[in-house]
C-alpha cells in the first residue's frame, strides 16, 4: 500500500527544502523559543511573526490548504487553552476588578497565536525535509540515540498500523454500507483491536527482518550529512529577522 | 572425500508457548545445494527457517557451516545466513531503497563507501539500478521482491533462507525468481507450500509436518509418492489434470 503522510512535500524544490536538516531543526525550534518567550500582553509583535512565517511558508512551495488542515487537526487542544484561560480567571476571580476585562483575552489571544505559530513552524520543519534525514539531522546533534530510534522505528509502525487498518475497512466496507453509523460501535471495537493486533504481528516480522540483518540497536548512517553555505545564509537571516522582533517590537 | 554441511540440524525442538512447532527436526544440507522445504500450512517450516539465523532458539543443535548457533556465534551465524522475507514490505524498513540495501553491510561493521559498492553491485545483479533513492513502499510488489533479496544478497551470505518466495508473484515473476535463484553462488533454502516451482528449482526436497520430517528425497522421488504428497495435502495432481485439460 503507498502512503505520504509527514513527507508528503519532502521531495519539493525549494530553498528550504535543500537545507541541512541539522539547520532547519536549530533554527525553528529557537523561532518556536523566541515567540513563546513574548510577553504575554504582547500582540503586535505577533504581526511581523507571521509576516516572517508566511514568507517562509511561501518559500517552501508547500500548498497553503496543506497547512490549514494541519493546524484544524491542533485546533483543538489549542482552542482548549485559549479558553480555559478566561473561565479560570473568572472562576477563580483572578482580574483586577473580580470581573473579566480586555487583558485576559490578550492574554488569550497571545497563546492563540503562540500555538499556531509553532504548528507553522513545526510543519513546516516536517514537509521540507524527509523523516529520516531529519532523524539523521537529530542524531548528528547527539539527541539521545533512543528518541530517534524510537521515532525511526514508529515512523516505520505507522505506515504498518495503516496498512492493516486500510485491509480492515476493506474488508468491513465490502460486507456493509460503509458508512459510520453509531449503532455498529461494536464493529468498529473489534475493527480496532483487530488492527493492534495484526500490527503487532507484523511489527514482530519486520523486528525479524532486522535481526536477521545484523540489527544491534542502531541505526547505521549511508549518508553524510553537508552544511552549505546557504544553510549559514539562512541561520543568519533567521537569527536577524527574529531577533528584530523579539528585542525591538 | 566427505560431503561439507552448510546446515546441520540435530533434535530440534521448538513450542510457542504450550504448542508444539517443531518435533526432533534433523536435517542436513550440502554445500552449494538447492534445498527445499515443502509442507502444509502450520507444519512448522517458517518456523524451522527462523531457528538457522539465530531468531528463534530451540532444544537442540543448529549448525551453521560447522558453527554451533549460540548467542555468541550470532553476529558470525547472521552474516552466512540471509533470511528472505515471505512479504518483501516487512523486510523493507528503511526510507530509500539503497538504505535498505545498505543496512546489513553496515551492520556488518563495513564501511560507507564498501557498503556503497556493495549496494551498486547487488542491485546491478537485481536489474535495479536507478532505484537508489525511491521509497520501497511505492515500488510494485515484483519490485519489492527484488529489493528484499538485494537487501539479503548485499550481506553476501553462504546461505539464502527464503520463505514463501513464489507467493504472490504471477507466473513471469516465479520464472524470473527460479532463474535468479539457480543463479546465486549459495547454498539456497526454499521454504514453500507451492511445490513445483520447489520441485523445478531444487536438488532436494524435505516434507515437513506437524513439525516432523516426514522424508527427504530428490524431487522425482517425491513426485513418484502420490500418496504421500495427497496425505500431507502437497498433491498437484489437480492442477496436473487442469493443465491436460486446457491442452497446456
Amino acid at each position: 500500500m503507498k502512503h505520504d503522510y509527514l513527507d508528503k512535500y519532502s521531495s519539493l524544490d525549494s530553498v528550504l527544502h535543500n537545507l541541512d536538516p541539522r539547520t532547519k531543526i536549530v533554527c525553528f525550534f529557537s523561532a518556536v523559543i523566541v515567540i513563546v518567550s513574548e510577553p504575554r500582553e504582547e500582540t503586535t509583535a505577533f504581526l511581523f511573526y507571521y509576516l516572517i512565517l508566511i514568507a517562509l511558508l511561501l518559500a517552501s512551495h508547500i500548498p497553503v490548504p496543506f497547512f490549514l488542515k494541519r493546524c484544524l487537526i491542533a485546533s483543538p487542544f489549542i482552542l482548549m487553552a485559549a479558553l480555559m484561560l478566561p473561565v479560570s480567571f473568572l472562576l477563580g476571580g483572578k482580574s483586577a476588578s473580580g470581573n473579566l476585562n480586555i487583558g485576559v483575552f490578550v492574554f488569550s489571544l497571545s497563546i492563540l497565536l503562540k500555538a499556531y505559530a509553532a504548528i507553522i513552524l513545526l510543519v513546516l520543519l516536517t514537509s521540507t525535509d524527509r523523516f529520516h534525514r531529519l532523524l539523521k539531522g537529530m542524531r548528528r546533534m547527539h539527541l539521545p540515540n533512543i528518541l530517534t530510534m524510537m521515532s525511526a522505528l514508529m515512523y516505520r509502525y505507522i505506515f504498518i498500523i495503516n496498512d492493516e487498518r486500510l485491509k480492515t475497512n476493506r474488508a468491513r466496507d465490502s460486507r456493509s454500507p460503509g458508512r459510520f453509523q453509531s449503532g455498529r460501535i461494536k464493529v468498529y471495537g473489534n475493527q480496532t483491536a483487530k488492527i493492534f493486533l495484526r500490527s503487532w504481528k507484523r511489527a514482530q516480522t519486520v523486528y525479524q527482518s532486522m535481526l536477521s540483518r545484523g540489527f544491534k540497536g542502531d541505526f547505521p548512517e549511508f549518508f553524510r550529512l553537508q552544511f552549505k553555505l546557504s544553510d549559514g545564509v539562512f541561520a543568519v537571516i533567521m537569527i536577524v529577522c527574529f531577533g528584530v522582533v523579539r528585542v525591538f517590537i | 572425500m566427505p560431503d561439507s554441511f552448510a546446515v546441520e540440524v540435530k533434535n530440534l525442538s521448538f513450542a510457542y508457548g504450550k504448542d508444539p512447532a517443531l518435533k526432533n527436526v534433523s536435517l542436513k544440507i550440502r554445500s552449494g545445494e538447492r534445498f527445499g522445504i515443502i509442507g502444509p500450512s502450520g507444519a512448522g517450516k517458517s518456523t524451522l527457517l527462523l531457528h538457522l539465523n539465530g531468531i528463534l532458539s530451540g532444544d537442540g543443535e543448529v549448525k551453521i557451516d560447522g558453527l554451533p548457533v549460540t548467542k555468541k556465534s550470532l553476529p558470525e551465524i547472521r552474516r552466512k545466513v540471509g533470511l528472505v522475507f515471505q512479504n518483501p514490505d516487512d523486510q523493507l524498513f528503511n526510507p530509500t531503497v539503497e538504505e535498505d540495501v545498505a543496512f546489513g553491510p553496515l551492520n556488518l561493521g563495513l564501511s560507507r563507501k564498501e557498503a556503497g559498492t556493495r549496494v551498486r553491485e547487488t542491485l546491478k545483479q537485481m536489474n535495479l539500478e536507478g532505484f537508489e533513492a525511491k521509497a520501497s513502499h511505492h515500488l510494485s510488489y515484483g519490485e519489492q521482491k527484488r529489493v528484499a533479496l538485494a537487501t539479503v544478497l548485499a550481506m553476501q551470505p553462504e546461505v539464502v533462507a527464503f520463505d514463501e518466495p513464489f507467493s504472490n508473484l504471477d507466473p513471469a515473476m516465479v520464472k524470473h525468481l527460479i532463474e535468479i535463484i539457480e543463479s546465486l553462488d549459495a547454498t539456497v533454502i526454499l521454504v514453500s507450500q507451492q511445490i513445483l516451482p520447489v520441485m523445478a528449482s531444487c536438488h532436494r526436497l524435505a516434507i515437513l509436518k506437524d513439525g516432523q520430517v516426514i522424508r527427504v528425497g530428490t524431487p522425482a522421488e517425491l513426485a513418484a509418492d502420490r500418496g504421500l504428497l495427497k496425505e500431507c495435502g502437497l498433491d498437484v495432481g489437480f492442477f496436473c489434470s487442469i493443465c491436460k485439460k486446457l491442452d497446456l
